[in-house]
């Protein structure tokens, strides 16, 4: 605990210099020294207009989706007691995606851009009360958390059945869009979309670090967690509404980006062990540094045109965890 | 929350009366009408064979159970319509066993038994540290605090999950077989333990296969068989061939302690082998 705010302000600063990256490389050849002279209010008006309108919300976005996906993953990772756990477990990103390939199958996305992240929402929202709604009927009187995994999992895979149909009706450039929504994609970034989702993530994130210490208890198992004073019940539900609150908001604005829920968590457990104190703000920390430089990454490879920003969190971030997992745990 | 923590001085009676419960799709009940009080100052052991209800009756006492019948009070409160918060300030309970996917290390663990104390967002203080520091020395394990859960003995692991009960601080403690992985050393340690905690005043139950230390150790004990309260009341009179032979259906002896010692003449159970009936 005495190391807590030391590794935090660690992160803060890794994040900011991320940050810094981000914004100071693009496709344009604006350099970190036109950043600095924009900045200042010096610098031509095209300058300043590409890094304040597009750069920086874009990084603005890929922080927030990042941290929201870091600090959901963890969360899912202690109400479920398993490590495998990451922020898509309980559908909530099928039910996002069913809505947004709705949106874009139908050709609602062409004449109304905004409703693509709304339909996202809506959809993880229903999936969100639809598998907790099967959970509860389940095991009626408690919330059963093995019998929501497997609620999760199973909406989960029929959403995809879903999406597959729409797909399938799809025409070729809706076919095409709806893909690349699917693999993450923060190019539609702008301040509006990025207000919004920080307005959304700050209930849930507030939410879910107050339990850290339930957390704590809780991965001891439920009768334990009981014994310590933990209210299990009002726990468990609040972590899953807050957890599913932060992937849905997340997922609307940037799609089902991959991968970063599952290793950022592990990373710092690995790291700094599993006091859910340091993990919950760390891992949102993390994730947030993670994702700013992945997208940094897809937007520099092939530019001028864009990797989608998942396929980058899988391809860089699958490595580094294995390179992680080899050099042994926490000592 | 440090207001509303209960005096040091609180010592409260726990009570059980006519409990009853049955567990989902068993035919018979686990427990059966039991009464039974812990009460301070005092340490009554459950005894009794295996799927006897003994756990089922401390989780009953410890509220993680709500009875079917019969009711629970703590100095003649419903324990149901305490907070959770509250009630683990009053009751510390260590259950049989524990895992966990996520390692932690012994101080971590030992720490989590201030829960209770602490706001959401209050960080733990001076009194906390001393607190676990203390539960951590009386337990034996301060000495690999800083070292994982995982890389400990099992008798190891089940210290550092009695010290974090003591770092409860409650008055009422509840164990559920705690010398279970134990050595003879710690088997003594940890009764010599209980038995400090008698004498500051906590009341204490303990559920224990172990009939020659509850003998040698309790004030009381409680002898259980399929759910029922065979016999109660001192070593001596709960304990006799006459009583235990039928409940655990073996031949066996009871003779008194050798000494030396305080506890010497204290009821000891000796089973006999199946061929020397």
């Amino acid at each position: 605990m005495t190391h807590t705010p030391r590794r935090l302000a660690l992160l803060a600063l890794i994040v900011v210099a991320a940050l810094a990256f981000s914004v100071s490389f693009g496709a344009s050849g604006i350099g970190p020294g036109d950043l600095w002279r924009a900045l200042s209010g010096s610098g031509d008006a095209t300058t300043r207009s590409i890094l304040l309108q597009l750069r920086l919300p874009r990084a603005a976005l890929a922080a927030l989706v990042g941290g929201a996906l870091g600090l959901s993953g963890c969360t899912f990772q202690a109400l479920l007691r398993n490590p495998l756990a990451e922020p898509y477990v309980l559908g909530v990103s099928g039910g996002a995606a069913v809505g947004a390939v709705a949106v874009v199958v139908t050709g609602i996305g062409v004449a109304l851009p905004w409703m693509l992240p709304l339909g996202a929402f809506l959809g993880a929202m229903a999936a969100m009360a639809l598998v907790l709604e099967v959970a509860r009927r389940a095991a009626p009187g408690r919330m059963d958390t093995r019998v929501l995994i497997l609620s999760g999992v199973i909406i989960g895979a029929f959403f995809n059945a879903v999406i597959l149909l729409l797909l399938s009706m799809a025409d070729v450039e809706s076919f095409r869009s709806a893909i690349f929504w699917m693999m993450g994609n923060l190019s539609g970034a702008d301040w509006a979309s990025t207000g919004l989702l920080a307005l959304l993530l700050v209930p849930g994130a507030v939410a879910v670090l107050s339990l850290a210490r339930a957390f704590n208890l809780l991965s001891r198992g439920e009768e334990v967690a009981f014994y310590l004073g933990a209210s299990v019940q009002r726990v468990k539900l609040t972590a899953y509404l807050a957890a599913s609150l932060m992937v849905a908001a997340a997922v609307a604005a940037g799609g089902v980006i991959g991968f970063v829920g599952l290793i950022v968590p592990h990373a710092v457990r690995l790291a700094w062990g599993n006091d859910h104190r340091l993990l919950l703000p760390a891992s949102f920390l993390a994730g947030t540094a993670f994702l700013l430089l992945a997208d940094t990454i897809a937007r520099l490879v092939v530019a001028p045109a864009e990797l989608p920003t998942g396929v980058v969190t899988a391809v860089a971030g699958v490595p580094f965890f294995v390179a992680l997992l080899l050099r042994g745990g926490r000592r | 929350m440090r207001d509303t923590a209960p005096s040091r001085d609180w010592r409260p009676v726990l009570r059980g009366r006519d409990l009853t419960f049955t567990h989902r799709r068993a035919e018979e009940a686990a427990v059966r009408g039991v009464s039974l009080s812990v009460s301070p100052g005092t340490l009554l052991a459950v005894v009794g064979p295996n799927g006897a209800g003994k756990t089922t009756l401390m989780r009953l006492l410890s509220g993680s159970l709500p009875p079917q019948e019969g009711g629970v009070t703590l100095d003649d409160r419903p324990l149901a319509g305490l907070a959770d918060r509250e009630r683990a300030l009053a009751i510390a309970v260590v259950p049989q066993s524990e895992s966990s996917p996520f390692p932690v290390t012994v101080r971590e663990m030992v720490g989590m038994g201030r829960y209770a104390h602490l706001g959401a967002w209050e960080r733990s203080g001076t009194r906390d540290r001393a607190v676990v520091d203390d539960a951590m020395a009386r337990c034996a394990v301060a000495g690999f605090a800083d070292r994982q859960l995982g890389e400990l003995s099992g008798g190891e692991r089940q210290r550092a999950r009695i010290a974090r009960a003591l770092a409860q601080e409650a008055p009422v403690l509840l164990l559920d077989e705690p010398t279970a992985g134990l050595d003879l050393r710690y088997r003594m340690e940890l009764f010599h333990l209980l038995r400090q905690l008698r004498a500051a005043g906590l009341g204490v139950l303990v559920i224990t296969h172990d009939l020659n230390l509850a003998a040698r150790f309790a004030d009381r004990l409680l002898l259980l068989d399929r759910g029922r309260a065979l016999a109660r009341g001192a070593p001596d009179e709960v304990l006799s061939r006459e009583s235990l032979e039928p409940v655990y259906e073996w031949p066996l002896r009871v003779v008194p302690h050798p000494g030396p010692g305080s506890d010497t003449g204290a009821p000891q159970t000796v089973p006999l082998r199946r061929d020397d009936r």
